[in-house]
């Protein structure tokens, strides 16, 4: 029988009770954070291609983002072959590069399958997300008759390296601006998968008169983000410089009135000054005149 | 020019010797503005970061110390351009005072610009590339106008006094002293030409002087009425800011009154008379400036535009003390004290103008710094502190410094001139004798 020392059992013993006393008044109360996880696919005009997942969680009705968190991406035809990880930044956003060293793997229906999931922690619960994508190729051409401007559209997909039209979809065409993409038009593929739209000609573009036109699908179910982009000169050259004569409050110039209410105003005080000092040289002047016998 | 010698001795008690009560004050003073050059330096040498203004609140106590020192300046000038105007019989003990007032705020106002300055050395720009647009550009020229413009109405009302220290023979002062009241006196001998042309001279600057008081203070203003800030974009800025201005004014004019009183056992010139008569004028003032008030909150609350309700409620919360203090207590006792003639003492009258001149302190910050607390865009994901605007022991040794530079140029011009007019209490005499 293992006898203890009764320094030393007093210490155990206050171990013991410290232990099972102190767990219930000090452990805080945990709450698990149940994670929201979004994956989208995005397909650039240069085939340039990347997967992005977005982490967040809801707060008093409020979407707080997940930064700093790691993002595993896989794909394969159960898309659980591990790609890659990436960390959310402050929006929560992270995404990963499938740069054309990647070789994907298509499953029996001809579609690439990601997936992307977070492996939870203490705080946070394990979320997963997964998409579908079948990749489709977008053409866009434009052309001029006269002073009517034409945008053409193509999608097909490809199988067995045949072209499969793609039919009965919405292709959203945009130009850029100074804070998001301004709509100017959407296209309605036919069964032959093209579409046509005619541009408008009072667009303002760059000083040249450039125009960035982008159509695109968006957040397509089965094609996922994909664009093309084309910088075409169909805009009308934007001059930002205002007329040399022109006098406004942000101008060079300041506006005449306001030149003549300072200057009235300026002559008017120091016309009165200088009468007070001319007062004052006149004063001194009678003194020397006093003196004078 | 000759005066009553005992007059004579009790206004200027100073000008021959020096008491130990003077070195004293002086010298603490002194000490308290060498702490505010010691802040100044650690500002230079560190940078704003050692002051509590930040990314929001660009805009802290320096800020709210030029608004109020060049409140004081228009308030002056105001009042002593009114008094001599409309050539108010019991005005010659205090006019002195407000044109003292007037002169030496304006020279201090100025400075708390430079200490928020981030970029000092690119101040000249403000001269090289100046823009009528620019309310700033506007502050720049209306500053300078007034301050030059004041320094020839102070001159104006000083010649004659000038000129009787010139001529008392048995005055016991240092040789310079004698030679600048000679140079400064101009020549002047109350000679009918002489006194015609002085006399025409204050009358037009006393005039304009209230012109440009009541401009250059509302140009101030406008640099905030201008600004599409909440709480600061009001049509009525302008002459609310004037007569906030007279209120401080005036409360700082009794206050001058009762320590000059005490200190230079002026009982005899400054009576309680005209305490209860600039107490009036501050209790009317009251009266307008709380009008004023009432109507600015009045119409940003009902107009319930989103940021200026957001703004209304921080100052009817995080600021209420604040606020209670600058809108109701501030305006609310001096009008109380004053206007019950068994409160109406000197003593009393002193206190309801040292509420209303901290009140109006108190207000100028509760303008400035909420306002800056509340921007349109707000910075997110930003620690608190660099929100909130808490004054730092630069900012404040700064402060007290700008305090004590005012009483020390009062005290050292003490030692030079008469602090109440020795030529308007002759005139006194002189009416007093004909009647």
């Amino acid at each position: 029988m293992l006898i203890m020392k009764p320094g030393i059992s007093i210490y155990f013993i206050s171990y013991l009770l410290i232990s099972i006393v102190s767990d219930p008044l000090f452990s805080q109360d945990k709450t698990i954070i149940s994670p929201y996880i979004s994956l989208q696919y995005f397909k650039n005009s240069d085939d340039h291609r990347y997967l992005q997942t977005t982490l967040t969680y809801s707060l008093n009705r409020m979407e707080i983002p997940l930064s700093g968190t790691e993002i595993s991406f896989y794909s394969g035809p159960a898309g659980k072959d591990l790609l890659g990880t990436a960390l959310t930044n402050e929006k929560g956003i992270a995404a990963f590069d499938l740069s054309e060293s990647i070789s994907l793997t298509k499953n029996s229906d001809g579609l690439w399958v990601f997936s992307s999931d977070f492996a939870g922690n203490d705080t946070i619960e394990t979320v997963r997300s997964e998409i579908s994508i079948r990749d489709v190729k977008l053409e866009m051409i434009l052309s001029q008759v006269d002073t009517i401007r034409t945008i053409s559209l193509k999608a097909f997909t490809s199988r067995n390296s045949k072209e499969i039209p793609v039919s009965e979809e919405v292709i959203m065409i945009y130009i850029p601006r100074m804070f998001s993409l301004l709509p100017v038009g959407e296209a309605y593929l036919d069964e032959n998968g093209t579409a046509s739209l005619e541009f408008p000609s009072d667009l303002p573009g760059d000083s040249e008169g450039n125009l960035t036109i982008i159509s695109k699908f968006e957040e397509h179910p089965a094609f996922g983000n994909v664009e093309v982009k084309v910088v075409k000169n169909w805009g009308l050259p934007a001059s930002n410089s205002a007329p040399v004569a022109h006098r406004a409050l942000w101008t060079k110039t300041a506006p005449r009135w306001m030149i003549i209410t300072l200057s009235v105003l300026l002559t008017g005080v120091w016309g009165h000054y200088l009468f007070a000092i001319i007062s004052l040289i006149r004063i001194k002047r009678e003194s020397k005149k006093q003196k004078k016998p | 020019m000759e005066a009553n010698r005992k007059l004579l001795r009790d206004l200027t008690p100073e000008l021959e010797k020096t008491s130990t009560g003077w070195y004293i004050t002086f010298i603490v003073l002194l000490v308290f503005f060498l702490v505010g050059i010691y802040a100044l330096v650690q500002q230079i040498d560190k940078g704003h970061i050692v002051t509590g203004m930040r990314d929001n609140v660009v805009w802290g106590f320096y800020i709210v110390n030029f608004i109020f020192f060049m409140g004081l300046s228009y308030s002056g000038a105001l009042i002593s351009g009114v008094l001599h105007l409309f050539n108010t019989g019991w005005r010659r003990p205090v006019i002195r005072l407000a044109e003292l007032i007037t002169v030496i705020s304006l020279v201090i106002g100025p400075f708390f610009i430079f200490f928020c300055i981030g970029r000092l050395d690119r101040l000249y720009f403000l001269f090289t590339h100046p823009r009528i647009q620019s309310p700033i550009t506007w502050d720049v020229i209306a500053i300078s106008t007034d301050l030059i413009g004041c320094f020839i109405y102070l001159y104006l009302s000083f010649i004659e006094d000038f000129a009787i220290l010139r001529d008392y023979e048995d005055l016991n002062v240092a040789p310079w002293k004698r030679k600048l009241y000679k140079i400064l006196s101009l020549g002047y001998n109350g000679t009918p030409i002489q006194a015609r042309l002085l006399s025409r001279a204050r009358t037009i600057m006393s005039s304009m002087i209230i012109a440009i008081a009541i401009i250059v203070y509302s140009v101030l203003a406008w640099i905030f009425g201008v600004t599409l800030q909440p709480g600061w974009h009001s049509t009525i800025f302008g002459p609310y800011f004037v007569i906030a201005a007279v209120f401080s004014g005036t409360g700082l004019l009794i206050i001058l009154m009762w320590v000059f009183r005490k200190v230079y056992r002026l009982e005899e010139y400054i009576t309680k008379r005209h305490f209860v008569n600039v107490g009036v004028l501050l209790t009317i003032i009251a009266a307008f400036y709380g009008y004023f008030t009432f109507s600015d909150y009045l119409t940003k609350w009902y107009g319930s535009i989103k940021m200026d309700s957001i703004l209304i409620d921080k100052l009817f919360s995080e600021y209420y003390a604040l606020f209670i203090f600058a809108n109701y207590i501030g305006i609310l006792i001096p009008g109380i004290i004053i206007a019950l003639p068994r409160f109406r003492t000197i003593p009393n009258i002193t206190i309801a103008a040292v509420i209303a001149v901290l009140a109006l302190w108190v207000n100028r910050y509760i303008i400035v710094i909420p306002t800056l607390e509340t921007p349109f865009l707000p910075i997110q994901d930003v620690r608190d502190a660099w929100i909130k605007y808490s004054p730092t022991w630069i900012e404040w040794s700064l402060t007290l410094a700008g305090v004590s530079i005012f009483i020390m140029l009062f005290m050292l011009i003490s030692k030079i001139a008469p602090i109440i007019s020795i030529s308007e209490m002759q005139e006194k005499d002189k009416e007093e004798i004909l009647k």
